[in-house]
């Protein structure tokens, strides 16, 4: 059974994508071998305010047992303890997902402190995103890069107590953060290279990896394959495919 | 299911040109269901703009790697149209008298626009060969003296209709690219580079037809399971999905393979 901790729902304007309900997703999902969906809604990227968008998450996953929800939230909003309480009294919610780079705000900042904080006390993991779609190919006018890898190690030394999982980074950039940071997992969604996981392995620890599939901006199936086709030991196959989540997300 | 891999790079980076190596490759390819593999050689490893005697070292090497396993590798000659018309027809010549050469292989050595490209397309009528031109977006890569945005390699097929093409990297040209090539019957796609973006091999069929989209990997750039599973996870009908994976370039390189 694999878990996937970066899904989503919702339409991107950029891309003609399917936009799944959420029992088409869970099924798609299933094709693919997926049990498990860690899904947040595309919406609250790029609207002012995620929680529109939050809103829909908690509807369309309400009746999907495999659909688990993280809502996104901006801690650069005046609001987001009062958002964060009402995501929580919403649904059952296990972790709550940023957007650095699409929010205009830097990691480093002050801010972050009461964020973590909060989550900290409510016993919520983070998942902070680094990037949705390869910088070349993203719309003309959306002048967004991913997340510098400085500013995530300067984030993981700050904030040593918390456990983050990071989603789309690229493989050098875990390998960088991990040579160095062990309070971190990452998503292997926009890692690739020849063999992924068997040259990854020797530099990121299988118990720091987790299986992410940036559905639907990307192929499910394809992405699944990374983990399905690589020849790996059987026990880093099952951290990554869903112990990892599993122990993460407290499941 | 048999799969062709028409966008690869046996050697790269002086990297896996050893017999041992060519042997673990085809036993990798042949695990994910490659039963052929078309070589472009170690395109980039001198460099942008190789001068002739570079070529003829990244061309020797590739041609080793299509005489150790002739049943397993297709080779494409790699030229830089840059280096004038008697360079480039002497390296093709030199190489389609070695075995196993059905292709010419074109980098970053100049826009597929530019006019030196009749050279290229020169040497593809005369010895019949096929051309695959790297190409990619320059909306956000900003480098059009050297990368081939649709448009250019679009328009070079458009200038050659009797020259089949290649546009390699469908991923690279995206939405628009596909756009370009939809009207010129010569100009395939190859579904090589970055990563699986959901959609757009349906759309490359939904626009181009089944019969012009060939499976690449530009491995060992990318990870066969991926670029693989990509296509079998698309909306495709089973007829579809063995053109794209093997028939579309059987049938373009002629290849008749057991």
């Amino acid at each position: 059974m694999l878990i996937d901790t970066n899904v989503n729902l919702g339409p991107w304007p950029f891309s003609p994508l399917p936009d799944h309900t959420g029992p088409a997703l869970a099924a798609h999902l299933a094709a693919s071998g997926i049990r498990r969906a860690f899904v947040s809604h595309l919406g609250g990227v790029l609207l002012p305010d995620p929680m529109p968008a939050n809103a829909k998450l908690f509807a369309q996953t309400r009746r999907t047992p495999a659909l688990l929800p993280v809502p996104v939230l901006n801690p650069a909003l005046a609001t987001w303890r009062e958002q964060l309480d009402i995501c929580r009294a919403a649904a059952p919610i296990r972790a709550v997902k940023i957007f650095p780079n699409f929010h205009n705000y830097r990691l480093s900042s002050r801010r972050l402190d009461d964020f973590m904080a909060a989550l900290a006390a409510a016993k919520l993991k983070l998942l902070l995103n680094v990037r949705l779609e390869d910088e070349r190919h993203k719309y003309f006018a959306l002048r967004i890069k991913g997340v510098p890898v400085a500013d995530l190690a300067a984030f993981l030394q700050r904030f040593p107590s918390h456990h983050v999982l990071l989603t789309g980074a690229y493989k050098p950039e875990v390998e960088k953060l991990a040579a160095v940071h062990r309070n971190f997992s990452a998503d292997i969604a926009f890692c690739e290279t020849f063999k992924t996981l068997e040259f990854m392995l020797p530099k990121v620890p299988a118990r720091q990896l987790m299986l992410g599939t940036c559905t639907p901006l990307l192929s499910t199936r394809g992405e699944v394959g990374k983990l399905t086709f690589a020849q790996i030991p059987a026990r880093a196959r099952t951290l990554i495919g869903s112990e990892n989540a599993r122990r993460f997300f407290d499941l | 299911m048999r799969i062709i891999d028409v966008h690869t790079h046996p050697v790269l980076d002086h990297k896996g040109g050893t017999p041992a190596e060519v042997k673990k490759l085809i036993a990798h390819g042949r695990r994910h269901g490659i039963v052929h593999m078309v070589a472009l050689g170690d395109v980039l490893v001198y460099g942008a703009t190789p001068n002739a005697a570079q070529l003829r070292a990244i061309n020797d090497e590739n041609a080793m790697v299509a005489r150790l396993h002739p049943d397993y590798f297709t080779a494409f000659v790699y030229l830089n149209p840059r280096l004038g018309e008697r360079a480039t027809m002497a390296e093709a010549e030199r190489c389609a008298a070695l075995p196993g050469f059905r292709g010419i292989k074109l980098e970053i050595a100049n826009n597929a626009s530019h006019s030196c490209m009749r050279h290229a397309a020169k040497a593809a009528r005369t010895f019949n060969f096929t051309i695959l031109q790297h190409s990619w977006s320059t909306t956000n890569i900003k480098d059009r003296i050297h990368q081939s945005d649709p448009v250019d390699t679009a328009l070079f097929a458009r200038r050659n209709p009797d020259v089949k093409v290649i546009m390699a990297h469908l991923t690279g040209i995206g939405f628009r690219g596909v756009l370009e090539a939809k009207p010129l019957p010569n100009l395939y796609v190859d579904t090589s580079g970055g990563w699986p973006e959901e959609g757009l091999v349906e759309y490359a069929v939904e626009h181009l037809g089944p019969d012009r989209l060939l499976y690449g990997s530009d491995l060992p750039v990318r990870e066969n399971a991926i670029t693989i599973g990509r296509i079998l996870g698309a909306q495709l009908s089973a007829v579809e999905r063995q053109k794209i994976l093997f028939g579309n370039t059987a049938r373009l390189l002629n290849l008749k393979l057991n």
